[in-house]
């Protein structure tokens, strides 16, 4: 255990914890949109900045990701300085400039006293602000269908080719972990539609609703030893049918006591 | 010595305060929690099961989760759902069984019985002690 001070306040933190994991401890404040728990940090955002210093530093600081940080023993840290506060606002007010019809960044715009960019508009805008989350998250779950492609302004995300991923499965992890959901898809029917594919979802075959889509459990029963007849069924079914079950085995086990 | 949770179905009587008692026990910002317990009919005569989580050696949930966030909790015995790494990809909810990883459209998460850090809620409601947390030995 190292100590390290939060605002004027000793805190206690575990060595080689990121910084940001401490902050969210101690329910500090701190904006962070490309940070998943299940993905290695990346620092791609630029919002959860702090400012960092030590005694023995002469006065000395720095400004650091707090997502990328490991903490160190007599650390001091300072989470809401003016000139944080004036940082922050700067990286919103270039995010409204990319994206401002989005109301996530709108929201969290507003809360640090920005309503209008600064800057020139960009032509085209769109809600994507190239945080990688998306495709982090799709290569730690193993199918890295999606990713960055062009540089400079051109950047954006796309599956290979910009043609429909082969190696996506259509589980929506991308999508529903986007911090400004620009990630489209759609339910209609039994067909999951994203990145331009289609998937057939898994129908239970008693009351027709659907979870996950047939590449997905094929996926699952593949290469993680999942028997390819227990996505026959919902959970609802299945909690009917163990219902029955188990409700057999005490009838039996009643009838074999008396 | 271990605790373990135990269901005796024939004790049952489809009262469903477990339900309810789990529901209260998950709220969270004001709103009531999707219950982790299901009494259901189990097929004859006034015979009730109450389907919840059986924490199985070498589950399914653990088994298909692609990130790692199930993982064991050794001073429970629970399967825990680690909320923050889940990607909601729904692989455990379809690969369960027995159906008890559920997903929780109003709080938006995927959750399965956690027996309440090692405190279950619905056996100390349960009239009848078809629900029951005590050591046995293993």
């Amino acid at each position: 255990m190292i100590t390290v001070t939060i605002n004027g306040k000793l805190v206690r933190a575990k060595e080689g914890e990121m910084l940001l994991a401490v902050l969210r401890r101690e329910k500090i404040d701190i904006p962070a949109l490309c940070h998943h728990e299940a993905v290695e940090p990346y620092g791609a955002c630029r919002l959860c900045m702090v400012e960092i210093t030590k005694k023995e530093w002469d006065g000395w600081k720095n400004m650091v990701t707090s997502c990328l940080y490991p903490v160190a023993d007599g650390l001091i840290i300072q989470t809401h300085t003016t000139d944080l506060i004036e940082l922050r606002k700067t990286i919103l007010d270039l995010y409204l400039a990319r994206c401002p019809n989005t109301p996530e960044i709108q929201d969290l715009a507003a809360q640090y006293g920005v309503t209008q960019t600064s800057f020139e508009e960009v032509a085209e805008p769109n809600d994507c602000i190239l945080c990688g989350l998306c495709t982090r998250i799709c290569d730690r779950m193993g199918f890295g269908a999606i990713s960055a492609i062009n540089r400079g302004h051109g950047r954006e995300i796309a599956p290979p080719l910009k043609n429909a991923p082969p190696d996506c499965v259509g589980c929506l992890a991308c999508a529903l972990n986007c911090p400004t959901n620009y990630i489209k898809y759609s339910d209609i029917g039994h067909t999951r539609e994203i990145w331009g594919r289609k998937f057939e979802l898994l129908r239970d075959v008693r009351t027709g609703q659907s979870t996950i889509t047939r590449e997905f459990a094929e996926y699952l029963s593949k290469h993680r030893n999942i028997p390819q007849d227990y996505f026959e069924l919902n959970d609802e079914s299945h909690r009917k049918e163990t219902a029955l079950s188990l409700g057999k085995i005490a009838i039996w086990s009643r009838e074999e006591s008396q | 010595m271990k605790s373990r949770f135990i269901v005796t179905p024939i004790l049952c009587t489809g009262c469903r305060t477990c339900e309810l008692a789990c529901s209260f026990t998950h709220a969270k910002d004001g709103k009531v929690g999707r219950s982790r317990i299901y009494p259901l009919d189990g097929g004859f005569k006034d015979l009730y099961v109450p389907v919840v989580c059986l924490q199985c050696e070498d589950p399914a949930c653990v088994k298909s989760c692609l990130v790692d966030a199930i993982y064991f909790n050794e001073n429970t015995g629970a399967y825990e759902i680690n909320a923050e790494i889940c990607v909601r990809c729904m692989a455990c909810v379809a690969a369960c069984p027995f159906g008890c990883s559920l997903f929780d459209t109003q709080q938006n998460l995927v959750i399965k019985c956690d027996l309440c850090c090692g405190d279950p809620v619905c056996a100390h409601f349960c009239p009848t002690k078809a629900l029951t947390y005590k050591l046995i030995e293993v």
